[in-house]
């Protein structure tokens, strides 16, 4: 401003000062191994998998976590944890930002304590396989989620999460009412050779 | 001292032994309804032109009894055991009713078989195997771990299937089909269909099925794969997409992926008008749909 008179351009040695400038500044030395070395491994195809994979042992771990702390909180305890159990406390998250709602919540936990109660009624091939495939299904639950954690939003990858969860659901009220409704024996599966 | 300790285990013992044979009948309304409970052993249902319900078989040793009760157009067949049991055995039970009855069968592990029945059918079980023939009304089959078979006539009615592990298997039926398995393969041939929705989570889905104009047929899989072969004119609009699966189809167009830095293909097509609609999503199993 020192100097400028009305109407003129501040300080034409600004420009001519930034002109002057090189356009290019090499740097004093190579810079490129040190942020090589920064870098992660180009992803080999497969590596996809492998993470994914990895993702879903944490969850499984962080899930078995959360059900010995719910547990610690009650009394008292059962004595083995079932895939119902789990069911029950295991978080439903949609995606790496939301979680189902309150309801929805509720309801599964009703139904996966129900299940619970019921369970040492079952004949103990149909428990053991009732309790692999909900593992399946908290499973497939994981995977999606590790995906949509990587493709946050994807439709399909919603979809198919929502109809999971809406499954896992449907299957809980089909055994309970399975249960409910067979014969007053299942309670005394013990004696009764099947 | 020995033989009154005997006698007098005997005498505290359940009332029913071994192989007691059964033989009841009673008067039904030919459009009655039947319930059928049975923990283990077999449970084989007959429609038959007589306005009567008849149970004939054996009852397992250790069980109790048989109640058989009719009031209000309901038949009531139970078998009842004992509260404390020790090894109870098999009860199979044959069960003829009026063809036009409305039945209902629950079991723990009881093998359900029904035959010559036309009217209304739910079928339950924890762990039996499941085998009816569908004739236009509707017929729900539920088990954890059985496997369920369903044999039609073509006449449209509404099916319902769900299992958890056990394969579910349904040929020449029509109408609405819903099938839901977890683990369990389902296997469908499909007359003219108005609307089918089938799901699993690893199971495998493979369909024949014949698509009514405007139908809509919905199937769904995690892991399994899926498979699809229409039959006749095919004039229908097809929406296929799977995240890590392939997606493969005899009518000529290409899946194309739906993102160039992540998985996922998609393939929209039509065929004829598009009245129909295919919809087909899978996360990981492939998609295959061909012209039959």
């Amino acid at each position: 401003m020192n100097g400028a008179g009305h109407g003129e351009r501040p300080d034409g040695r600004i420009d001519a000062a930034l002109a002057s400038l090189p356009r290019e500044l090499p740097p004093a030395r190579d810079l490129w191994p040190d942020i090589e070395s920064r870098l992660e491994p180009r992803r080999r195809r497969g590596a996809w998998a492998w993470q994914a994979a990895a993702a879903i042992a944490l969850v499984a771990v962080s899930s078995l976590v959360t059900a010995s702390l719910v547990r610690r909180a009650d009394a008292p305890v059962a004595r083995t944890s079932t895939q119902a159990s789990q069911a029950a406390v295991m978080p439903t998250t949609f995606g790496p930002s939301y979680s189902l709602n309150a309801e929805y919540d509720m309801a599964r936990r009703q139904l996966a304590t129900d299940l619970e109660q019921r369970l040492a009624g079952m004949p103990p091939s149909a428990r053991q396989k009732l309790e692999a495939n909900l593992a399946e299904m908290h499973r497939a639950a994981a995977e999606i989620n590790v995906a949509l954690a990587r493709q946050p939003g994807h439709p399909l990858l919603e979809e198919l999460l929502l109809n999971t969860y809406q499954d896992e659901l449907g299957v809980l009220a089909s055994v309970n009412q399975l249960t409910g409704t067979a014969p007053a024996a299942t309670a005394r599966q013990e004696n009764v050779k099947l | 001292m020995t033989l009154f300790a005997a006698a007098a285990l005997l005498a505290a013992s359940p009332a029913v032994r071994a192989g007691t044979p059964i033989n009841e009948r009673a008067a039904a309304d030919p459009a009655g309804s039947v319930e059928v409970s049975n923990v283990a052993g077999t449970v084989r249902v007959i429609g038959w032109d007589r306005n009567e319900v008849e149970v004939t078989g054996e009852l397992g040793v250790g069980a109790e009894k048989l109640e058989f009760a009719v009031a209000d157009k309901v038949t009531r067949i139970k078998v009842i055991l004992p509260r404390k049991t020790s090894n109870v055995e098999d009860t199979d039970l044959v069960v003829r009713v009026p063809a036009a009855s409305r039945l209902s069968v629950n079991t723990v592990s009881a093998d359900i078989e029904v035959q010559g029945l036309l009217g209304a059918q739910r079928l339950q079980s924890v762990s039996a195997e499941i085998s009816t023939a569908a004739a236009g009304e509707d017929v729900e089959c539920k088990s954890v771990s059985g496997d369920v078979t369903v044999n039609g006539s073509f006449k449209k009615g509404l099916l319902t299937i769900t299992t958890v592990s056990g394969d579910a298997t349904a040929l020449r039926v029509a109408g609405e089909v819903n099938a839901n398995t977890v683990s369990g393969d389902i296997t469908l041939g499909l007359g003219e269909t108005n609307r089918s929705r089938v799901r699993s989570t690893s199971g495998d889905l493979t369909m024949a099925a014949l698509l009514a104009a405007d139908g809509k047929l919905d199937a769904e899989s995690i892991s399994g794969d899926v498979r699809l072969e229409l039959v006749g004119a095919v004039d229908a609009e097809f929406d296929l997409s799977s995240f890590n699966g392939e997606i493969r189809n005899c009518f000529g167009p290409k899946a194309v992926s739906t993102s160039e830095y992540a998985p996922g293909k998609e393939l929209r097509f039509r065929e004829g008008q598009g009245s129909a609609h295919v919809r087909i999503k899978t996360l990981n199993g492939d998609i295959s749909v061909c012209r039959k």
